[in-house]
This record gives structure tokens, C-alpha cells and sequence, in this order.
């Protein structure tokens, strides 16, 4: 869907008004950017519907508590969907339910629909060490990748420094360069 | 090739971010869905239509405007009567 042009400011101060128009705007500018968010931090479709169901739910119960403090209300809206996702991880480990470790194959943008149904063996044992992850480390890979974020947009969210996002980036991928060396990707060849 | 374990060199990184970047790609959510979720969230899900009405706060409010409404109805209503009454007299 081509972005919205509409001055977020206007449409936010409607919305926290009780404006459900200006907050069906909003939804239709960041349904895409949540939903992807939520669906690579769950691994499950139907999870990550009802997931950003939940998030535009909550947001628009408490829009009228955003306020623009330095912090756009993009990432105000992926807080909520991050304490969200942080909740329903908490309910299936109390659960003790089966973990979901592959996420199923979804349509990327700009790709050809046929190529996307076939995700290489390569890709997938890659997304299983990502999803093995701590959280916040999942976030940052996801925001940055998924997202196309800065570190500076991702501190915002993860109310971090832009030299701390940096930093945990590095680790992350020092993390990740040794759980592949046990595995059949090869880093070397690229 | 991964002859230290606190430093990555350029390369490692550059074919770290390829491998993610393949990986991690944005997707779209499926029109039934986008579709599902806009119908969701004209309504208030059922668990907050009960934390609406335990919210005791807004209850007392809603009831004393209900009652001091009435008192001003009732109030209008016993001036009119009066006024007519005095008229009939």
C-alpha cells in the first residue's frame, strides 16, 4: 500500500479527540509496519493477527495519553506492540506450549510470489537462530531489517542510546557469527 | 575464519547483514486479514467492555450526571406547572 500523505500531527490531535476517521488513517499508515513487526517476533500468523488487533485496540484506548516528547508515534505504537509481544511470550512459556520456531512463509514485498513460497534451507535455519535469540535482540534485527530503521529510531523504541543500539547490535551479530559457525551457512563465500 | 571472538571484520559483517537481509524481509499481511483487523478495531473487544463497567470511577460520574439531569428536568417541569397553574387562577 503507497503511503499516506496526511500531516500525522493534524491527525493525531483528532484522533486522541475520539476522531475514529483520523485514527482509521493512522492504522492504514502503520498496519503494515506493526503486523511485521509482530509476525517475525511470534513466528504465527494467527497469533500476529490478533497481536496487532490488540496493538491498534490498546492504542487507540490510550491515544490520548501520547504525548510527542521527542518520541514520533511510531514508536510509541511498536512499545505497545513490544509489551504485547513480551506478554503473550510470558503466557506460552507459563503454558509450557510446543514452541513455534519456523515462521511461515508470507509474500515479501517487491518479490515475486513464487519465489517467496520456497524459502531457502539457508534462510530458515538462519530465522530459527534469531528466534533463539533474548528478545530485545530479536527486536533490534527485526526494526533494523524488517523495519529499515536507523539505531537512533531504534533507541527511541527501545529507549536506548544510539551508541548502546549500536553496540548491542554488535553483539548480536558476534552472537550470531558463532551459533553459524556450528551450522552449514557459510559466512566465507559471500 | 573466526580466529577472534570479540571482533568481526569487515567482510564477516558485510556477509552477516547479506544473510539477515535476505532473511529478515518485510512481508504483507494478507488482504483478509489487513480487512479482519480494520472490522476488529471499530468495536471494543468484550474484556474491555467489562473493565468499562468496573471502572467505578466513570460509573459514579455517568450516575450523578443522569441524576443532577433529572433534577433539572424536574425542577423546569415544577416552574412550568407553577407559571400555567398561576395563569389559570
Amino acid at each position: 500500500m503507497p503511503e499516506l500523505e496526511f500531516n500525522e500531527e493534524d491527525v493525531l490531535t483528532r484522533a486522541s479527540k475520539g476522531d475514529r476517521d483520523a485514527f482509521g488513517l493512522l492504522y492504514e499508515r502503520y498496519i503494515d509496519r506493526i503486523f511485521n513487526y509482530v509476525y517475525y517476533r511470534t513466528g504465527n500468523l494467527h497469533d500476529a493477527e490478533d497481536l496487532t488487533a490488540r496493538v491498534f485496540q490498546r492504542a487507540m484506548n490510550h491515544i490520548q495519553n501520547y504525548t510527542d516528547r521527542g518520541v514520533p508515534f511510531s514508536a510509541w505504537l511498536y512499545r505497545i506492540a513490544h509489551n504485547l509481544v513480551a506478554n503473550w511470550h510470558r503466557d506460552r512459556s507459563r503454558r509450557q506450549e510446543i514452541p513455534i520456531n519456523d515462521v511461515p512463509v508470507l509474500p515479501s514485498k517487491g518479490d515475486h510470489p513464487e519465489r517467496n513460497l520456497v524459502r531457502s534451507q539457508e534462510q530458515d535455519s538462519l530465522l530459527r537462530l534469531i528466534r533463539r535469540l533474548p528478545g530485545e535482540r530479536q527486536n533490534l534485527l527485526i526494526l533494523k531489517f524488517v523495519e529499515n530503521m536507523s539505531n537512533a529510531e531504534i533507541g527511541a523504541i527501545m529507549g536506548r542510546s544510539e551508541g548502546a543500539v549500536k553496540s548491542l547490535y554488535h553483539r548480536t551479530l558476534l552472537a550470531l557469527r558463532d551459533q553459524l559457525g556450528d551450522q552449514s551457512i557459510n559466512l566465507d563465500n559471500e | 575464519m573466526w580466529k577472534s571472538k570479540t571482533r568481526l571484520s569487515d567482510d564477516q559483517i558485510n556477509a552477516l547483514e547479506a544473510h539477515l537481509a535476505g532473511t529478515l524481509k518485510p512481508v504483507t499481511p494478507p488482504n483478509e486479514v489487513v480487512q479482519r483487523l480494520r472490522e476488529r478495531i471499530r468495536f471494543p473487544q468484550p474484556d474491555e467492555i467489562v473493565s468499562r463497567l468496573r471502572d467505578w470511577e466513570r460509573m459514579f460520574f455517568v450516575f450523578g450526571g443522569v441524576m443532577s439531569g433529572m433534577l433539572v428536568l424536574i425542577t423546569v417541569a415544577r416552574a412550568l406547572y407553577y407559571l400555567v397553574g398561576r395563569k389559570h387562577m
